[in-house]
């Protein structure tokens, strides 16, 4: 995708978009709702025309090919199964839609029935099967005509939360085992970090970053994925970095400081995860605890310093002070993100 | 979705015996509450189809002077019903009545289809021509058939434009015409409840969900394909339901037919309704005319009770 735009009206729903997608790579774009992440998606199938910039498949053009010719599996939000129809008859829907010899069709039906564990319901109506059926189902029907991109449209969003994570290990699998380019459109951070090669992080038309899992959740680009990343997402605290004798420093005002690894002079927004919070009674930071949230595993405490509100998550075991009273930590220097306080990109 | 009910087989023992019987308990309660209301509807909906019944096993008249609760006076039997079979009268109404319907239903039905294959799309207009199309359907069906008792007069509208095409004065006589005057009447009929047909299909074509249909481009197939294998089934219900009420409806067709020709010439036009209309006008042998009126309540009950077999397997 080179300089992709797309405009309704004055609203620009994508701007200058680059982005390029690897074969059997498993991207995922993640952001909330209205950021333009499914307007990208449906410019890929072509159910929307760009305003400006190029689509290419494997170096093709694709701007102005029809959806029908582009050779685009699509997953949709709720499957779209054809529920009036026998399992078998919405795998050999493509491959009949584009006149393959009869023969063919049943072989390849039957190979995909088998690989994806349908051939015991092929017969039945595709109405009534269970989600996690009808997801194989989805899958195999776009499969079958072995389509060069599979487009996924928040498919584990009608799922309840306890099986969302059996659908998610299957539909990673399913992509292996394929060796099949995905792109799989979320505002579900947590799909995205489970089955992605790699995240797109986008807000409001723009594409913020791009990278690994990791990557996104440890270099955030900018505040709002550093926000958006993670749960709870990354603290940012106003500091001013200074130098001093003992080394550059970032003080944080009411909530104290914190020793820096390196860094410039100035204005900054100081960003450290929650999880990299360490108890400390020496440390040089100092935050009131307003809330403590013992859930299970872990425990949130949700703390304040002046106009500073910060989270931090400790594991059970640890002793945390009560509501209302102080709390001393440390942030290890290497676990520091800074970002530029004006422009709110990483430093 | 339903499994979940009964992957808890244990729930149901939660009521005790008691709460069981409370429940049956209620239910008694219930109905004599509801009885007398139960029994006023029943009484409405059947008293005139048992008065039906009653009568056609008579040889009653109004005419007869005697009151129609003592018609018994004047029992025949099943002997209205052996007449009726044996009339060519009826038999040849009925089976022009059910070439009416074989010929109306179908034309409806595609026109009706082809229209809502048209306005399921956005194009500029829409709107307008949409109210257009639903006039016919309002106009009173006598006013109907007077507007096209004129159309097809031989020197109507109709013959004046056929004249401009073939160049020289078309005089066809189309309502005195046997042949040519059930063609104008069932004309009448198709201008008139096409846009039935076409505002219930419609209706169902919008109802077919967008991402099957979109699923099935992103899949290669063409629109023909698309309309045979995704909208047309998935509209069956619908379909059902627009071609019962027209039948139904074409059934008992009165109005346009009798003010175009009066059944005639002859009988060339004589549908079912027309025939009984006549026969308690002209003859006043109401015996006689309860039993046509139960032959073709049966008739349509054989033909509703089919759509409704046929809407129960579609909804499956």
């Amino acid at each position: 995708m080179q300089n992709l735009g797309k405009r309704f009206g004055d609203f620009t729903a994508l701007a200058d978009m680059d982005l390029t997608i690897g074969s059997g790579e498993f991207v995922a774009l993640l952001g909330p709702s209205g950021c333009g992440k499914s307007t990208t998606m449906n410019m890929i199938a072509g159910m929307l025309d760009p305003t400006h910039g190029d689509i290419s498949f494997d170096g093709r053009n694709m701007n102005g090919v029809p959806m029908a010719k582009r050779g685009v599996g699509f997953v949709f939000q709720n499957y779209a199964i054809f529920t009036h129809m026998t399992v078998r008859d919405n795998l050999a829907y493509g491959l009949k839609s584009q006149r393959v010899p009869r023969a063919e069709i049943t072989r390849r039906v039957s190979e995909i029935a088998e690989l994806l564990q349908l051939t015991p319901m092929l017969d039945r109506r595709a109405a009534g099967l269970s989600v996690n059926i009808l997801q194989r189902l989805a899958i195999g029907r776009s499969a079958v005509v072995e389509p060069a991109i599979f487009l996924l449209d928040e498919p584990l969003s009608n799922v309840d939360a306890a099986f969302r994570a059996v659908m998610r290990a299957e539909l990673k699998s399913l992509q292996r085992q394929f060796k099949q380019t995905m792109v799989y459109v979320t505002h579900d951070q947590l799909e995205a970090m489970t089955m992605a090669d790699r995240i797109a992080v986008m807000d409001h038309g723009k594409l913020l970053q791009v990278g690994t899992p990791l990557d996104v959740y440890n270099h955030p680009a900018d505040t709002f994925v550093a926000r958006f990343i993670g749960a709870p997402g990354m603290n940012l605290l106003r500091g001013r970095v200074t130098g001093a004798d003992t080394g550059l420093t970032v003080d944080l005002g009411a909530a104290g400081h914190c020793p820096l690894r390196a860094g410039q002079g100035g204005d900054v927004l100081f960003g450290f995860r929650p999880e990299q919070v360490h108890p400390d009674p020496a440390g040089p930071m100092e935050m009131t605890v307003t809330t403590v949230e013992r859930i299970g595993a872990r425990t949130i405490l949700h703390l304040a310093a002046g106009d500073h509100s910060a989270k931090a998550v400790l594991d059970s075991e640890t002793p945390v002070p009560d509501q209302g009273e102080q709390f001393r930590f440390a942030v290890t220097p290497d676990d520091v993100r800074l970002f530029d306080a004006a422009t709110e990109r990483a430093l | 979705m339903t499994d979940m009910t009964s992957t808890h087989p244990g729930a149901a023992d939660l009521h005790t015996d008691t709460a069981l019987h409370e429940g049956a308990e209620e239910k008694r309660l219930g109905l004599w509450l509801t009885l007398p209301a139960q029994l006023l509807v029943l009484f409405i909906a059947l008293f005139p189809i048992l008065m039906q019944i009653y009568i056609s096993l008579t040889d009653w008249s109004p005419l007869d002077g005697i009151p129609w609760y003592r018609a018994y006076e004047l029992w025949i039997g099943l002997l209205n019903y052996a007449d009726l079979a044996s009339d060519p009268r009826f038999w040849s109404a009925l089976w022009r009545t059910c070439i009416v319907m074989a010929i109306c239903v179908p034309v409806q039905f595609l026109l009706g289809l082809g229209l809502a294959i048209l306005f399921v799309d956005d194009f500029r207009g829409k709107r307008v021509l949409y109210s257009t199309i639903l006039v016919p359907m309002m106009v009173v069906p006598a006013v109907a058939g007077y507007m096209f008792f004129m159309l097809f007069q031989s020197g109507g509208p109709v013959n004046d434009i056929l004249s401009m095409f073939a160049g020289r004065p078309v005089t066809i006589a189309w309502l005195s015409d046997p042949d040519l005057a059930l063609f104008a009447t069932i004309v009448s009929d198709i201008w008139q409840w096409t846009p039935l047909m076409f505002l219930i299909l419609l209706a169902g074509m919008v109802s077919v969900p967008q991402d099957q249909q979109m699923a099935a481009v992103l899949l290669g197939a063409s629109w023909t394909r698309r309309f045979f294998t995704i909208v047309l089934p998935r509209m069956k219900t619908i379909i059902i339901i627009a071609v019962a009420i027209r039948v139904i409806e074409n059934f008992k067709v009165f109005d346009n037919f009798y003010i175009m020709t009066g059944g005639g010439p002859g009988v060339a036009t004589e549908t079912i309704s027309i025939y009984i209309y006549k026969v308690t006008q002209q003859e006043l042998i109401w015996g006689y005319v309860a039993a046509i009126a139960l032959a073709i309540l049966i008739v349509l009950s054989i033909v509703s009770a089919l759509a409704i077999k046929k809407l129960r397997g579609a909804q499956q």
